[in-house]
Parts: C-alpha cells; structure tokens; sequence
C-alpha cells in the first residue's frame, strides 16, 4: 500500500511534480500516463527515494519512507527501468540474484529462487543462467530485468516503461505475462508508460498527469466513458475512444444466450475483446457471431446491434 | 570471428612478457658478448662496455624506483578519481581533472630540480618527479572508465539497494577495470623511461650508462643503457598485454 500525500517536488526553479496526492491500495496495479516531461518517472523515483520529494509526504503500508534507511527500503521494492540497467559483467543468474544476496540469502535458496523466477518469465535455466547481458535479445534483457526486481518477493514493484522499446508482439506477451504475474502475486505495482494500449490493457487504476499535476485518476473505463477535460479525451485516444473501451470488454458481457435459430457461421472466444468481435465481424462480413468456451462449444450469440446498440446504452 | 578470437588468445599468451623478459635478462648478464658490436660503435674509446655497475643491479634499482612511483600513483591517481566521482566530491572533478593535466605539463626534470633541494640527492626526489608524471593517465583513466558506465546501470544498483560501497566495489571498478588498466599500463611504460633521468641526481639506475656515456662521449655506454631500458619496457608492456581483457565487453 502506498500513499503520496501533497507531494511536491522541485528542482530548483522547475516544478517537476506539483503537489499530487494519489493512493494505491495492496494488490492494485497503478499506471501513470503523460506526456514527455510531465514528472512520471520523478513520482516514481520518489518512492523508493531516488528521488528526495521537496513538500508532502509518502508513505508505505502507513509508514513515512523517510523512517527507513534508503537502502532497507529499496530492498523492500522491486526496481526495473526501460534500460534494464542489467549489469554487464554479471550473468543473468547472478543479475537476477542481485537483491536476495544483498539481503544475505542463503546461497541454497538464493539459487532456487532464481531457477524459480527465470522459469516464471520463460527463460529456461538451462540456456540462460549463464549467459551475459549482452547476449540476450532487447526482450529477453527485458524479462531478466523483471525477474531481478521480482526476485526478494518484494509487496511492491515500481516499473518506468520496462517494455519500452519493445516490437509490439513481444511487448504484448509480457504485458500479459505481467498481468497473469500480478493475477498469482497481488503485487502492488506502479507502472509508468508512453503506450495508451498499453496502459489501458494493465491498469486497475489509471492516473494521467500533466505538467507535474494529476488531472484524474479512476478505472480505465471510468476515464475512457468520463474524461475530466479535453486534455484526459485526447490522451486516451479520442475519436478511438470507441475503439479502446471496446478493447477492455469482454465478449461474454455482450452475449445472449443461444438462440432457436441456426448457429452463425464464424466463431469468437467468449474472453476476446468486444474490439476482437467487432474485428471479426467487419473481416468477415458477417452481423452474427457464435460464442465459444474453452473447448470450442457454442455458449451464446453476438450480434452486431447487440455490440454497437449495448454500448450506446451504458 | 574464429581469427579474431585465435588473435586475441595470442595477445594474451604468456610467451611474450616470457620472451621479453628472457632477452632483457640475457642482456643484462652477457653485455659482453656484444664487445665487438659496441667496439665498431666505439672505436677511440678504451672500454665499451659500461662496467661502474653491474646491469643486473641497475635493472633492479630501476624497477624499485618505477614501482614505488606507480604504486603510489595509483593509490592517489585512482583514490582521488574515485573520491571526485562520489556525490559528496563531485564539486572537485574539475580540480582534480586540472591537477593532474597540470601535473604531466611539468617537465620531470623541471621536478628533479625543485625537488632535490627539498629532498637530497639520491631515490626520492625521482620517485616524486615520476610519481607525478604517471598521474595524469590513471586519473583520467578512472574518471573515464568510472563516467563511461551506463547511467542505467549505476540507477538499478542504487534502486535494487546497493550501498555506495557496493556499488563501487562490485560494479563501477570492475567495469572500469580495463580502462583503469589501460592508464597504469600507459604511465608506466612512459617512467621506465623517464626514471633513467634520475640518475642525473644520484639515484643510480639503468640512466646510469646513458649519463655516463653522454658525459664521456661514450656512444656504446648510451646505447647499453637504452637497449636496456627499452627491453624492460617492452616486457612491462606486454605483462601489461597479457592482464587486460581480450576486448571490449
Ligand atoms: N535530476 C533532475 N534535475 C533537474 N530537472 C529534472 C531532473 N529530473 C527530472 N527533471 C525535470 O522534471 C520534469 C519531469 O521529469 P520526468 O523524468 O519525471 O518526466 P517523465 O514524465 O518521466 O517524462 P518521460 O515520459 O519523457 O520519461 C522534466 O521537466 C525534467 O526536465
Ligand atoms: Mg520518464
């Protein structure tokens, strides 16, 4: 759990951050969003004091971060950045291992819990515990990055685009590896990033900043459907607002039980995005879908004014 | 690829610094085997080979001088580099970045001459004057191999909760090491040269033949001495050689 209350921070004659107060519960997964320069990654380096805040305070699990010693407390979090800062004399086993040893871990379990993290992130142990930094492909660092702030088991994760510069598969592999992490951990997770997709697809709350302020934070459907100004409106995506909030809903909120009549020809899963129906009805030329479960069985119906007219409704 | 790695390998062979070494020794115990050589050299002159002091002694001296020299300044040159890449010393860099060039434009025999009044005749006044003359590669070695770390890096290691000393000890001086290495080798091939000036105060050494031989007129004596020196630094070079790292990482 952690609290920024009035926080402020300068630097020098520049405001970087501007008295913003945001709360993120136990569990939850915070993203923020911005434009270039709006004070992301300051926020963030605030909470583990890479970053000393000016004004304000922050707390953790109710405890001000000025009462622990920096380091105790950056111990405690887990740490990656667009850069992985890996560090490149080091193997991937030994990079991952890098909190566990300096919290004075056993070797024994320090070992075990790095096989146990790398086969979490799909890197099988036995092709890249020993490999250097600079032999790994940009995603592979990414996924070691990861796994090095995971390794303490620590309650709370910061992540500063840790998969920036990523090609769009790969990225949306470990977002939803991340999401799936977070479904078995319940980390609570701060996470900053420039991709709106990819914001939308993780946050359980969304906060967009704006020259060091928080102009609204919510659940992305909140901010999507209610956009504070028309700032917030054309971050998230504008005209494509449509298109976005589709993509966070489920076909299974859309569909209607089977009907009498004949079975439409093509098929959707009922955990693909309306976004995903809406694709499949525009390629196929087709009005009617049939909803599938895990094993293929048609479960239900999807029409198309079902999907537009629903929507039209909330 | 498989050449550059077989080159490499080879660059880092034992053989070298070893074949080096061999030729400077020989050269040390047979001079005389070359008397007919030096005699061609010298034809007036009634001895030719330098003979006030056994080589091997001079070598000896030689080697003290030039690592008490480098030893020191790599305890200052790589300490203060250190020091002014800390937050709490960062204001001095340009200071200290100054001192050291300051220190290398001063002629070491400039040095010998202020320091021997100071210090007396004899070893110390030339370990002070090399000792100053090899700082300027270590420090900016350091502060270049310390500066040229991925910012990255050193943020992950400050925000995964490395203290300052781990962080210097397990990461910005391994991964500096070859560049720190690098300003060693350079200061030190440079005063195994230099140091033989310090035979020009008293401090015995392998300039000895050098002096001896311009004082004399005695050609044969000046090529001994830096036949030797020459020798010498060729195998401190390639021990050098063989301690760096094949490539850049
Ligand atoms: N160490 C610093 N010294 C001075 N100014 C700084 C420092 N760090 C950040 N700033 C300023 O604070 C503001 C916010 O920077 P910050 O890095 O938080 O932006 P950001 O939202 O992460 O941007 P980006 O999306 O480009 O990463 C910027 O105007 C930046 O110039
Ligand atoms: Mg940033």
């Amino acid at each position: 759990m952690i609290d920024l209350i009035h926080v402020t921070k300068r630097f020098g004659a520049t405001t970087a951050v501007d008295d913003i107060s945001l709360s993120v519960a136990q569990g939850e997964l915070c993203v923020l969003v911005g434009t270039s320069g709006c004070g992301k990654s300051t926020t963030l380096r605030m909470i583990n004091r890479l970053i000393e805040h000016s004004d304000g305070e922050i707390h953790i699990d109710g405890q001000q971060i000025r009462a622990f010693r920096e380091e105790t407390l950056r111990r405690r979090m887990g740490y990656a950045i667009q850069s992985t800062g890996l560090f490149p004399h080091w193997t991937v086993a030994r990079n991952i291992g890098l909190v566990p040893r300096l919290l004075k871990w056993p070797q024994a379990r320090i070992r075990e819990r790095v096989e146990e993290l790398m086969t979490l992130l799909g890197l099988p142990v036995s092709e890249f515990a020993d490999k250097y930094p600079r032999q790994l492909s940009g995603g592979q660092a990414q996924r070691v990055g990861v796994a090095r702030a995971l390794a303490a088991d620590p309650d709370i994760l910061l992540m500063d685009e840790p998969f920036g510069a990523l090609d769009p598969i790969t990225r949306e592999t470990l977002q939803e590896e991340l999401r799936a992490l977070q479904g078995r951990l319940h980390k609570t997770i701060v996470f900053v990033t420039h991709d709106m997709d990819e914001a939308l697809r993780l946050a359980d709350r969304l906060v967009v900043m704006d020259q060091g302020r928080i102009k609204q934070q919510g659940h992305p459907l909140e901010l999507l459907r209610e956009p504070a100004d028309a700032f917030v409106e054309s971050l998230l995506g504008g005209e494509d607002r449509g298109l976005k909030e589709a993509a966070l809903l489920p076909v299974s909120e859309r569909m209607l039980p089977l009907s009498p009549r004949l079975l439409a020809r093509e098929r959707v899963a009922h955990d693909a995005s309306l976004r995903e129906a809406l694709s499949i009805m525009l390629w196929r030329h087709a009005e009617r879908l049939t909803v599938v479960d895990d094993e293929d069985l048609p479960i239900g119906e999807l029409s198309l004014r079902r999907l537009v007219g629903a929507k039209a409704h909330e | 690829m498989s050449e550059a790695i077989a080159k490499a390998r080879a660059g880092r062979a034992w053989w070298v610094p070893a074949v080096w070494g061999a030729l400077l020794l020989a050269a040390c115990l047979g001079m005389g085997a070359l008397e007919g050589l030096f005699r061609w050299v010298e034809p007036d002159s009634r001895a030719v080979i330098y003979a006030r002091a056994d080589f091997l002694t001079l070598l000896g001296r030689h080697l003290l001088v030039v690592g008490v020299a480098a030893l020191a300044a790599v305890a200052i040159g790589v300490g203060a580099a250190v020091a002014v890449t800390r937050r709490a010393g960062r204001d001095f860099l340009p200071l200290v970045a100054q001192l050291a060039s300051i220190g290398q434009t001063f002629p070491p025999v400039a040095v010998l001459a202020l320091a021997v009044p100071v210090l007396g005749f004899g070893t110390l006044p030339i370990i002070v004057a090399l000792l100053l003359y090899g700082l300027l590669p270590i420090v900016r070695n350091t502060l270049a191999g310390i500066e040229g770390i991925d910012p990255g890096v050193r943020e992950a290691a400050r925000g995964m909760g490395m203290t300052g000393g781990q962080l210097l000890r397990q990461v910005e001086l391994p991964l500096a090491a070859p560049v720190i290495l690098a300003g060693i080798r350079t200061s030190v091939t440079i005063n195994i040269a230099t140091a033989a000036i310090g035979a020009t105060v008293g401090a015995s050494n392998l300039g000895d033949p050098i002096i001896s031989g311009i004082v004399n007129g005695n050609t044969a004596y000046v090529l001994q001495g830096a036949l030797l020196i020459g020798l010498l630094a060729l195998t401190v070079d390639s021990v050098f050689a063989r301690l760096q790292p094949a490539g850049p990482r």
